[in-house]
């Protein structure tokens, strides 16, 4: 360990005594960075996260995170961050699930589970079954969408404007003076493998792709001495060449 | 007739010629004879009583100069905590969407004449959030503004610096109505 | 309110209803923009529900958009009243993903200015707690300290406030040695002396203790239920201090106390915060005797920049400074969390990475949030006028709550 990032022993024994705890309701540890992740089911959490609390130690729930992955099948990871004030040790506990599928509520183990709960549902949509104060905290009252997505524009739908005529503040489809400016860093230099800004009015369905050398029938390769061309008759033809009067320089 | 009192043409320290003039008039007949227009400017720019709008960064700011080192008071700017009472309203930070509509019910509360100060980048354009779905890109969509004081966030003295430019546009217009 | 005049046949058997108001969302004592909807009876608080998101500008949305060294100003901007605090949890954290060793005088220089944010923090924190209450010199006078603060910041890094100044591998820039000087002496005199002043004024003050002994008293299974953290936490009697237990840069070798409340009510937390400062003075002044020569960046060229000067004269370094202000640097796909004690609490940073130069996701852990979410059960029973006092002991910046 290099780092200087807050530093914290994992206690002797913690991933045997968890996994033998949970037992079947753990679908994989995580260990990577010197933190401990651990993914549970999603039916199971509430137990899971009591046996934590109340056998493991882990006393806290600092925060609840939603992430999105739109390419993974349940979409959303919802992930719970559990201190032990006792053991001086943190865990992770993920779940995944989907937009139509309610996760579990823990406001029954921890009360402050209420707002961030509230929040992850502002932010991805995700339901909490068992939540009963489940609205939108952070975003505009009447906001429509959950901006945390990643299919959700950084700009938004709407924006605010005061209007003379209605003498009051109101929605308006967004436009923007200047768009926002996304460059594309990844790989500019070597072939990518997906087209590069641009380049799509350039390429044609049936063509190759450019940079792509283009195809040949036979290639030719020099794999043998024969295949370079030497031999006697090439020898014969320098000879001739290397015998070569100068040119007279004229006056 | 008497001296017209006629403010001092730039923003700058006030001329002594200026209040020798006054006391003068004012001790050798007990009064100073004025226009009306000239009064009121004079009272307008001498106590600008700002309503203290502090939604984000800049509010620290805004704080820091009503505090003993910069001490607004010197210029009779005193920070109000009601729209009523209050001539001009400084919007220090990020507007958000969900915060507009109480930023212009403020406004409609205050006073005519009232003036607003748009202070930082957020307010006057947005700034580094200016892309974010939940900001008003200026809050100059929402009231109408009258000064802009830039900065990320702008130290109390360039606020301070836009609140004499305020006193100066106030002396430049110069009408009753505004 | 309302009088039912039929229920009530003689005078003195008026059945009163709760009644509803509003605090804020504009209310100079709402520390910012926060709307309070409360129920009350008579001047009791039957129910108090905090309405936020005001200030919410969408900065986890748009830090997805820019790469990690753009992203790092939106730290500054997330609790203004401590701003290099919060840069310090994103920082170790691109560090920890990255594994990336900061030079020694760095993370003492990192230490010593995030000791002096907690001051600033503090200091403005007990100026607003103690003004809320109806004390208004120590505010005038702690001011005057804070714009100190300031001025050592600006000196720092230019910026009195967004200083941008800790950086991935390091700080921005070393400090001049007339700095550091001055801070030592500003250490030795100044603060203490305009900082006990003022607390004198407040610390036995009848009025101020009448206003804040045993107004909203947390106990210490409450304080872990709710998720509290920082001088929240620590009033409540649990000597919890991420400093201490899971140490960051150079804390492993500073010696600091760490201060516990009794009763856990608001006068605890405000004196909880008060010794803070003290402790920071301490530490500070142990950052000074023990703070070594040497870089206050790290050397590793793909991630920290060169300096203009060496640009001047090298090919690769313009070639690296040009790549790491367009292209930025990738960071290695993975997930952490940081946790950093800020002035005000546990202020973490959950950053997933996908291997590219912006970051997947990275959800901040604000310390209001929690903490704010108690005030209803912290305020029930208790008068209007004390929900201000519990407020300003809450130490509550929109910035970083609402993000």
């Amino acid at each position: 360990m290099t780092h200087s990032a807050p530093h914290m022993e994992k206690p002797k024994g913690t991933v045997a005594a968890i996994k033998k705890l949970l037992g079947k309701d753990l679908v994989s540890v995580d260990e990577a960075n010197g933190e401990l992740a651990l993914h549970v089911k999603r039916d199971a959490l509430v137990g899971v996260l009591t046996q934590l609390r109340d056998e493991c130690g882990y006393q806290q729930l600092m925060e609840i995170a939603g992430v999105d992955w739109p390419d993974r099948d349940p979409r959303f990871e919802i992930v719970y961050f559990l201190l032990s004030l006792t053991k001086n040790h943190r865990i992770r506990v993920h779940v995944t699930t989907s937009e139509d599928v309610a996760v579990p509520s823990v406001t029954g183990i921890w009360p402050v589970a209420g707002w961030l709960e509230r929040e992850v549902f502002d932010m991805y949509g995700v339901l909490f079954s068992g939540n009963e104060d489940l609205r939108r905290i952070l975003t505009d009252y009447g906001f429509t969408g959950h901006p945390q997505r990643k299919d959700f524009p950084l700009t938004g739908y709407v924006e605010l404007r005061y209007s003379e005529e209605e003498k009051r503040v109101k929605y308006e489809p967004v436009q923007l003076a200047q768009d926002f400016r996304s460059f594309d860093f990844l790989s500019p230099w070597e072939g990518a493998d997906y087209v590069l800004p641009g380049d799509e009015k350039v390429i044609k369905s049936n063509e190759p792709p450019r940079g792509t050398p283009p195809q040949v029938n036979d290639p030719k390769t020099t794999d043998k001495p024969s295949q370079t061309g030497a031999g006697a008759a090439a020898n014969v033809e320098a000879k001739k060449r290397t015998v070569r009067k100068p040119k007279a320089v004229k006056e | 007739m008497g001296v017209i009192a006629q403010t001092p043409a730039d923003a700058s320290v006030p001329d002594s010629g200026f209040f020798n003039d006054i006391e003068s008039e004012v001790s050798d007949k007990g009064f100073v004879v004025s226009s009306t227009e000239d009064l009121f400017n004079w009272a307008r720019t001498g106590s600008l009583w700002p309503m203290t709008f502090g939604l984000a960064c800049c509010a620290v700011e805004m704080i820091h100069g009503y505090m003993p080192r910069y001490d607004f008071e010197r210029f009779g700017i005193a920070p109000r905590a009601s729209p009523r009472q209050s001539d001009v309203m400084i919007v220090a930070g990020t507007l958000c969407n969900k915060m507009a509509p109480a930023l212009r019910k403020v406004y409609d509360q205050m006073s005519e004449p009232k003036y607003v100060i748009s202070m930082g980048s957020c307010a006057n354009g947005g700034g580094y959030y200016h892309y974010s779905y939940s900001v008003v890109r200026g809050c100059d969509r929402i009231v109408p503004v009258d000064i802009y004081v830039p900065g990320c966030p702008p130290t109390a003295e360039a606020l301070l610096y836009g609140i004499m430019q305020l006193q100066r546009k106030i002396r430049r217009v110069g009408t009753l109505e505004r | 309110m309302n009088l039912q005049q039929d229920l009530a046949p003689t005078t003195g058997d008026e059945v009163i209803e709760n009644y509803t108001i509003n605090f804020g969302p504009q209310h100079p004592a709402a520390h910012g923009v926060l709307r309070l909807v409360m129920e009350l009876d008579g001047e009791i608080v039957e129910r108090l529900d905090p309405h936020i998101g005001l200030l919410h500008r969408g900065t986890e949305k748009l830090i997805e958009y820019k790469t990690y060294l753009q992203a790092l100003p939106y730290f500054d901007r997330l609790d203004y009243a401590s701003p290099l605090a919060m840069e310090h949890s994103y920082v170790l954290a691109i560090e920890k993903l990255l594994n990336l060793e900061v030079p020694l005088r760095a993370q003492y220089l990192r230490v010593f200015f995030a000791e002096m944010t907690r001051i600033s923090n503090h200091l403005l924190n007990i100026a607003h707690h103690a003004l809320d209450v109806g004390a208004m010199t120590p505010g005038l006078w702690l001011y005057e300290a804070r714009e100190d603060c300031m001025g050592f910041f600006e000196r720092a890094s230019g910026a009195r406030m967004h200083t941008a100044w800790f950086r991935p591998g390091g700080v921005h820039q070393d400090v001049p040695l007339k700095l550091l000087t001055d801070i030592g002496e500003w250490l030795d005199d100044r603060l203490p002396r305009l900082f006990e002043d003022a607390m004198k004024l407040v610390v036995d003050n009848r009025i101020f203790k009448q206003r804040n002994v045993d107004i909203a008293i947390v106990s210490r299974e409450d304080s872990i239920k709710w998720g509290f953290s920082g001088p929240m936490i620590r009033a409540a009697g649990i000597p919890w201090d991420i400093r201490k237990s899971q140490p960051y840069d150079v804390y492993a070798k500073m010696d600091f106390d760490i201060p516990v409340g009794t009763r856990g009510d608001c006068y605890d937390r405000f004196m909880v915060r008060v010794e803070e400062v003290r402790q920071s003075i301490r530490i500070m002044k142990q950052c000074l005797s023990q703070m070594p020569e040497g870089p206050v960046c790290s050397d590793d060229r793909k991630i920290v920049p060169p300096k203009r000067a060496e640009m001047k004269q090298s090919m690769e370094a313009l070639i690296h400074h040009f790549k790491l202000y367009t292209e930025g640097f990738k960071v290695p796909a993975g997930s952490v969390y940081v946790a950093t004690e800020s002035p005000k609490g546990e202020f973490g940073v959950y950053l997933v990475s996908d291997g590219t130069n912006k970051p997947y996701r990275c959800k901040i852990r604000p310390t209001a949030f929690s903490h704010l979410q108690a005030m209803d059960f912290m305020s029930r029973g208790h008068m209007l006028a004390d929900t201000t006092a519990i407020l300003g002991a809450l130490d509550i910046v929109f910035g970083e709550c609402d993000r």
